[in-house]
């Protein structure tokens, strides 16, 4: 006789959540580390990175800004990492609007500008001075629309007080005192450093950018090609908590608590991988294969 | 909480709609594989009619068509632009030695500004930057010849099989350890930013959705 259908596919979802079992806890403790008052965490566990190099650098290029400078930012994150930086371009906006910078927003990649209006729409939202920032829309046409950009940046619809300063210093991209490029996977600021940099050179380019950029962008860093440069998490939330600070406020940040426990739990899932054949086999042989 | 959503109709129905997505996405933890492909098809919809109404209404009609159709003796170059979009639009149905010439001309112009971006943005200056000057520091000559070091080692580490003699044998082994300890290095960078991307989602279904965070 058959089994019947139903007591088979319980079986199945039963077996699918035994598997997942794992992952399943993950998910929970990382939910209830994130309950927590994010001050447990502070004892163990620091985010903002204890070197300041990385941050001050971003202050530095702030620091050179002239007084109501047009500042292009440049915004092609990716949905997939744009979590990662948030905070710190957040910050970086809100820097940048305290110290009485004119912003101007545009985006070449599709991603980018979804983020970008979402954006904008937060900061309308809360009132927190979009007015202040002209939207330039979308290029398209990655490296190529960025090519072009280079000649004329500003849309024929578009309109304000800070578009007809651009417009009036010639609405390319030499009308900008800095580009801040918010970094992501389909454009990086590697785009902006090979197409823009050569063809205007004297454009000041700093970029924000999630952590699996940081390898490829650090090198610009070192040349000068890029002012200033946030690349990972640590370094991206010193900066953001020196906004902060000297804004008196409070920035939003990632949960300290739920990092530690997933540390954590990385750590341990470390030890028990690198032990378990150990103890299971006392093989020293194994150790010089590896090599 | 990522505040990117209001507290007005919309904002609270994109809330909930983008707590839904999140749930049906990590439901493929515990097999249920339909809901996960019925996520994925809505995203691959909501990508392709997203891309294309941007296409259209930021870039064709007012980049393209409008100059075109406004004046065109202006805009004599945007003609073959035009023919160029008219082609890969037909690509499906028009024969390959059409498209093939089309196809050649972008990924020719792609390559091209790529390559040339490349030699004069990255190539060239790191070339003269890795180039140390006569009256270089002394730090600066121990991190080249650190970074000499190490670059051998690593290049070492490749040869497996066939170094020859003990010496090349135990760099090779030094090598490959050098490799695995910055992949590891590497990947403890990697694994903090996904965890960050992973404690967003939580915070946003705990804070933005359930309001558990204040």
């Amino acid at each position: 006789m058959s089994e019947s259908p139903r007591p088979a596919r319980r079986k199945v979802v039963t077996d699918a959540v035994r598997e997942a079992a794992p992952v399943l806890a993950l998910l929970v403790l990382l939910a209830l580390a994130t309950l927590l008052p994010p001050d447990l965490a502070g004892v163990a566990l620091r985010l903002e990175s204890a070197d300041r190099t990385r941050a001050n650098g971003m202050d530095a290029a702030f620091d050179r800004l002239p007084e109501r400078a047009l500042v292009l930012v440049a915004f092609d994150a990716d949905l997939g990492t744009y979590a990662e930086i948030r905070p710190v371009v957040r910050a970086a906006i809100a820097d940048l609007q305290g110290r009485g910078a004119r912003l101007a927003m545009v985006s070449f990649t599709a991603e980018g500008r979804a983020l970008a209006v979402a954006e904008l729409s937060r900061l309308q939202r809360l009132g927190g001075g979009v007015e202040e920032i002209a939207d330039l829309g979308f290029a398209g046409a990655a490296e190529a629309g960025l090519i072009g950009a280079i000649a004329r940046i500003v849309p024929s619809e578009a309109e304000g007080s800070i578009v007809e300063a651009i417009r009036s210093r010639g609405a390319d991209l030499d009308a900008f005192a800095l580009a801040l490029v918010v970094s992501g996977g389909d454009l990086s600021v590697r785009s902006w450093v090979e197409q823009v940099l050569p063809r205007v050179p004297d454009l000041p380019i700093a970029a924000i950018a999630p952590t699996f950029l940081e390898p490829e962008l650090a090198p610009y860093l070192r040349t000068g090609q890029l002012r200033a440069l946030l690349a990972t998490l640590p370094e991206g939330l010193a900066y953001a908590d020196g906004v902060a600070a000297a804004d008196g406020g409070r920035t939003a940040s990632v949960g300290a608590m739920p990092m530690l426990v997933g540390l954590l739990v990385a750590l341990g899932l470390i030890v028990q991988s690198l032990m378990a054949p150990l103890v299971r086999q006392s093989r020293p042989d194994r150790w010089r294969r590896i090599g | 909480m990522n505040g990117l959503f209001g507290n007005d109709f919309g904002g609270i129905a994109a809330t909930w709609f983008a707590a839904a997505a999140t749930i049906a996405v990590w439901s493929y933890l515990v097999g249920a594989r339909t809901v996960f492909r019925l996520v994925q098809y809505l995203l691959a919809g909501l990508a392709t009619g997203y891309l294309a109404l941007l296409a259209i209404d930021e870039v064709l009609v007012p980049r393209l068509i409008s100059p075109l159709l406004d004046d065109p003796a202006a805009h004599v170059a945007l003609i073959p632009a035009a023919g160029l979009v008219a082609v890969m639009v037909g690509a499906a149905w028009l024969p390959a030695r059409i498209t093939a010439p089309v196809t050649g001309v972008l990924v020719g112009g792609i390559a091209a500004l790529a390559l040339g971006g490349a030699v004069l943005g990255t190539l060239l200056p790191q070339i003269a930057s890795a180039i140390l000057p006569a009256d270089a520091a002394r730090r600066s000559m121990l991190d080249a010849a650190a970074a000499i070091g190490i670059t051998v080692l690593v290049v070492l580490s490749f040869t497996h099989g066939t170094t020859v003699g003990r010496l090349s044998g135990r760099a090779t082994v030094v090598g490959r350890w050098l490799l695995i300890g910055g992949i590891g290095g590497w990947l403890g960078f990697l694994l903090v930013s996904r965890l960050a991307l992973l404690v967003d989602r939580l915070a946003f279904l705990l804070g933005d959705w359930l309001g558990l965070l204040r």
